[in-house]
C-alpha cells in the first residue's frame, strides 16, 4: 500500500521547507498547485490532493479524553490532519470537514516547541503519540519525519514516542538510534474486519511482519485493539488475531495493549452511511455514553473485554493490558481492577513507558494469578 | 422591466407538455377556479412564444389550467420574445411565484434542480436557498435535490403538508416501495415529526441487521397486529408501535431492563423506595429514591435498605452479566 496524491497543493511561504523538498522528491512528477494560503475548512474537497501548509497552532496537546472515562493521559504531536487510508470507522471522517491529508512544514517550529514542552513541564513522564489525527507512518517514506523524531527522543529522560499505524511503512526506522524511547504501535483487527472496515490498510500479515523487523530492529511495541468490533464470529475473529500476533512478536517487548470497543459521536453516524454504504459496523445496538458517544451495551464490551484478556493472558501474563475511555465499573468487571487502585492508568502507562518497574512484579501487584485469568 | 406583449392566446395554443419552466407542484385550489369564475382573471400569465408557434408557460400555469378547466377557449396572455433566454424565463418564473407566496417544498427542489442546469452550486446556493427560505448549505442542498427521486405519491403528500420534508429527506434514500410503506404507517397513526424520523432510522437498522428490507420490517406478523388492532385508540397504539420497534432493536438493553425489572421485584423493597440505574446503565451510579410522609417512615426505609444492601441478590441487581446468547450479537 502506498499513497499518491493526485496533486499537491502548497502554500508558497513554506517552499523552501525540508518537508516540502523532500515530498517534491518522493512524489516527483505530480502535479504541483503553489498557493498563497490554505484555508481551514475546505469542505468541497476530494481527498485526493496533499496539502502542506505552515500550522500556526499548537503542535503539542493532550489527547481530547473525558472525565467520564479513565483516559491514558497521552499526549499529542500533531504533525499533520487526515488519514487517507479510508477506515469506516474513523473519527477523523466526521472530525475535519477537509478530507484532504494535510502536512505541516514548519518542522523547525514543532521541534522547538516540543523541546520546549519536554522542558518546561511539571509532568515527570511524557508519552507522546503523532497518531491522533493521522497515521504516524503512513507518510513516513515520503516525509522522513521519523528521522528526526526517533533519535530526539532517544536523548530524552522523561518521554517516549508512540508511532500508531495500520500500516507496515517501517523501512526508515531500520537504521535509526532510537535508545529504546520509541514505541512503534500497531491497531490490529481479524483480517475479516481489515478487509471490509479498513480500506486501504496494511494486512494483519504485513503488520505483523513489520512489527516483527521492529522488535528485531529493538523497538518496544504495542497493540491496540481499538475499535474493537462485535460482528458474528467476533471470539474466533480476535483469538486468531492474538494467535498471530505472538507468533510473529516476542510478548516481552510488548509496553502496553490497549482495548477499547467501538464508539463515536452520533454526528459520525451520518458521514459513516454516506462514506461507507456497505458497512456493517453500525448494526450493533449503540447508547450513549456518559461522554455522549454511542458506545456498545456495557454488558457486551465487558464480555469482550474479558475474553481478549483471558486470551492475551494465556499467552503472557506480564503483558499490560489497559482499557482505552472506560469507566471504573467496567475495569472492575473485565479486568478486575480499577486504574485508580493502581495509582491511575497515566502512572501505570508512564512507569510503563520508562521501563522503571518490573512486569513480573507489576502484575502480582495487581493482583493477578494464572487461576483468576484463565 | 420584462418586455412583453399582450396578446389573446387560444389555449389550444399552450404547450402544454413544456414544463421546462413549471415550478408549481400541488392541485389545483378550488378558490383560484371561484375566483377566476366570480371575477375573471385580473393577472395575465406569461407565455413565450415556440418555434412550433405553440407558447410556453412561463408564469401563470395554475392560471391557465383554471381557465382551461372552466372551459375557456382563449384569454389575454403577456408573451415574452420567442429570443428570451431560457434562464431569464425561468428566473422569472421563480421570482413571481416566490413574492407571491410560500413555496412547498417540492417546489423548492424544482427550483434548485432547474435552476442548476444553469448555474455553478455555489452562486445556487447564495443566490437561491435565501430566497427559498432555506439556509444556505450545501447538505440542505443536496437534501433537496434528492427529492426528485421521490414517486408522485410522496410527492403529493409532501406538497400538501402530509409528510414533513425531514421524513422525506429520509425517504429519499429508500426505494418506493419501502417509501410507501412508511407513508401508509404514518398515515396511519399519529406519530410526531422526530418520532417518524427514528422510526425511519430505527426501521432502516433492524432491516441491514435483519438482510430485510423496510417495507418487510414495517409489514411484520407482530408490527401488522399491532397496527390493525381495534384495542386502543391511534395514540397508545402509536406508541406500542415505537416501543415494539426499539426492543427489536434493541435485544441486549431490553433483555438488562426486564432482568432488573424482575430482580427489583424479587428484591422486594420497603413501600415508597425505589432503585433506579444509570441511563442505559451507563456508568457507576444508581439513584435510590424514597418517598415518605414522617422522618420515622424515612428511618425505617433506610435501614431495610441499609440490610438489604449486603444481599447477593442486591449486589445482583447491579452486575452487567449479559442475557443474551454470543451468536446474537452482529449482524
Amino acid at each position: 500500500m502506498t499513497y499518491h496524491p493526485e496533486k499537491l497543493v502548497i502554500e508558497e511561504e513554506i517552499a523552501g521547507s525540508p518537508l516540502v523538498r523532500n515530498i517534491l522528491a518522493g512524489l516527483h512528477g505530480t502535479p504541483v498547485q503553489w498557493v498563497d494560503r490554505l484555508s481551514e475548512d475546505r469542505k468541497i474537497e476530494t481527498g485526493k490532493a496533499l496539502e502542506i501548509v505552515k500550522f500556526k497552532g499548537r503542535f503539542v496537546k493532550t489527547c481530547p479524553g473525558t472525565r467520564s472515562y479513565n483516559c491514558c493521559g497521552y499526549q499529542i504531536l500533531n504533525f499533520g490532519n487526515q488519514c487517507s487510508l479510508g477506515c469506516s470507522y474513523c473519527i477523523l471522517q466526521a472530525y475535519f470537514p477537509n478530507p484532504n491529508l494535510r502536512l505541516f512544514a514548519n518542522i523547525d517550529e514543532m521541534m522547538q516547541e516540543l523541546g520546549e514542552h519536554l522542558r518546561n513541564s511539571p509532568k515527570a513522564v511524557h508519552r507522546i503519540g503523532t497518531g491522533e489525527f493521522t497515521d504516524s507512518l503512513l507518510l513516513d517514506h515520503l516525509t522522513r519525519l521519523s528521522e528526526l523524531l526517533v533519535p530526539f527522543f532517544a536523548k530524552q529522560a522523561n518521554a517516549v514516542l508512540e508511532l500508531k499505524t495500520k500500516t507496515a511503512q517501517v523501512d526508515l526506522l531500520e537504521k535509526l538510534d532510537h535508545g529504546g524511547r520509541t514505541i512503534v504501535a500497531w491497531s490490529l483487527n481479524p483480517s475479516e474486519v481489515i478487509n471490509r472496515e479498513e480500506g486501504a490498510a496494511s494486512s494483519l500479515r504485513e503488520r505483523l511482519e513489520a512489527a516483527r523487523r521492529c522488535q528485531e530492529w529493538g523497538y518496544r511495541l504495542a497493540f491496540h485493539f481499538d475499535p474493537l468490533l462485535a460482528y458474528p464470529k467476533w471470539r474466533e475473529g480476535y483469538g486468531e488475531v492474538v494467535d498471530r500476533l505472538f507468533a510473529a512478536v516476542d510478548p516481552d517487548g510488548i509496553a502496553w495493549i490497549s482495548l477499547g470497543t467501538l464508539r463515536f459521536m452520533p454526528s459520525l453516524k451520518a458521514a459513516i452511511r454516506q462514506n461507507h454504504p456497505r458497512t456493517t459496523i453500525l448494526n450493533e445496538e449503540f447508547v450513549p455514553g456518559l461522554d455522549g458517544k454511542l458506545r456498545y451495551f456495557r454488558d457486551l464490551r465487558v464480555e469482550m473485554y474479558t475474553h481478549l484478556k483471558n486470551l492475551l493472558f494465556e499467552v503472557g501474563q506480564d503483558l499490560c493490558i489497559y482499557l482505552c475511555m472506560e469507566s471504573n465499573d467496567v475495569w472492575r468487571e473485565a479486568l478486575g481492577f480499577t486504574p485508580i487502585e493502581k495509582g491511575g492508568l497515566p502512572a501505570i502507562l508512564d512507569k510503563q513507558a520508562l521501563g522503571i518497574i518490573d512486569c513480573r512484579s507489576r502484575i502480582a501487584d495487581l493482583g493477578f494469578r494464572n487461576n483468576d485469568i484463565r | 422591466m420584462v418586455e412583453t406583449e399582450s396578446c389573446s392566446i387560444q389555449l389550444s395554443k399552450v404547450d402544454w407538455d413544456d414544463t421546462s419552466c413549471l415550478i408549481t407542484y400541488g392541485p389545483l385550489p378550488d378558490k383560484l377556479l371561484l375566483s377566476i369564475q366570480t371575477v375573471g382573471l385580473i393577472e395575465p400569465p406569461l407565455l413565450q412564444g415556440k418555434q412550433s408557434g405553440l407558447f410556453r408557460i412561463v408564469c401563470g400555469s395554475r392560471r391557465l389550467a383554471a381557465c382551461k378547466k372552466i372551459g375557456l377557449d382563449s384569454l389575454t396572455c403577456r408573451v415574452l420574445p420567442n429570443s428570451t433566454e431560457h434562464q431569464r424565463c425561468l428566473r422569472l418564473a421563480i421570482y413571481d411565484n416566490v413574492a407571491q407566496r410560500t413555496l412547498n417544498p417540492v417546489e423548492k427542489s424544482l427550483v434548485l434542480a432547474k435552476m442548476a442546469a444553469y448555474i455553478k452550486e455555489p452562486q445556487l446556493i447564495d443566490e437561491f436557498m435565501p430566497l427559498l427560505d432555506l439556509e444556505p448549505s450545501i447538505t440542505l442542498f443536496n437534501r433537496y435535490l434528492g427529492l426528485s427521486d421521490l414517486g408522485e405519491v410522496i410527492l403529493d403528500s409532501l406538497a400538501a403538508g402530509i409528510l414533513n420534508e425531514r421524513i422525506a429527506f429520509a425517504l429519499a434514500r429508500q426505494k418506493e416501495a419501502d417509501r410507501l410503506a412508511y407513508l401508509r404507517l404514518f398515515q396511519e397513526l399519529p406519530f410526531s415529526v422526530s418520532v417518524q424520523e427514528e422510526i425511519v432510522e430505527t426501521v432502516e437498522e433492524i432491516a441491514r441487521k435483519e438482510n430485510l428490507t423496510p417495507k418487510q420490517v414495517l409489514t411484520s406478523k407482530e408490527l401488522r397486529a399491532l397496527r390493525q388492532t381495534a384495542k386502543g385508540p391511534p395514540r397508545q397504539r402509536a406508541q406500542e408501535v415505537r416501543k415494539h420497534l426499539q426492543v427489536r432493536r434493541n435485544p441486549r438493553l431490553t433483555a438488562r431492563r426486564e432482568r432488573f425489572a424482575r430482580e427489583a421485584r424479587a428484591l422486594a423493597l420497603p413501600s415508597g423506595v425505589r432503585l433506579l440505574p444509570p441511563p442505559y446503565f451507563e456508568g457507576p451510579k444508581w439513584i435510590l429514591e424514597c418517598a415518605f410522609e414522617r422522618a420515622e417512615e424515612l428511618a425505617n426505609q433506610l435501614r431495610r435498605v441499609a440490610q438489604m444492601a449486603d444481599l447477593p441478590e442486591f449486589q445482583q441487581i447491579m452486575e452487567g452479566k449479559s442475557d443474551i446468547s454470543p451468536r446474537e450479537v452482529g449482524n
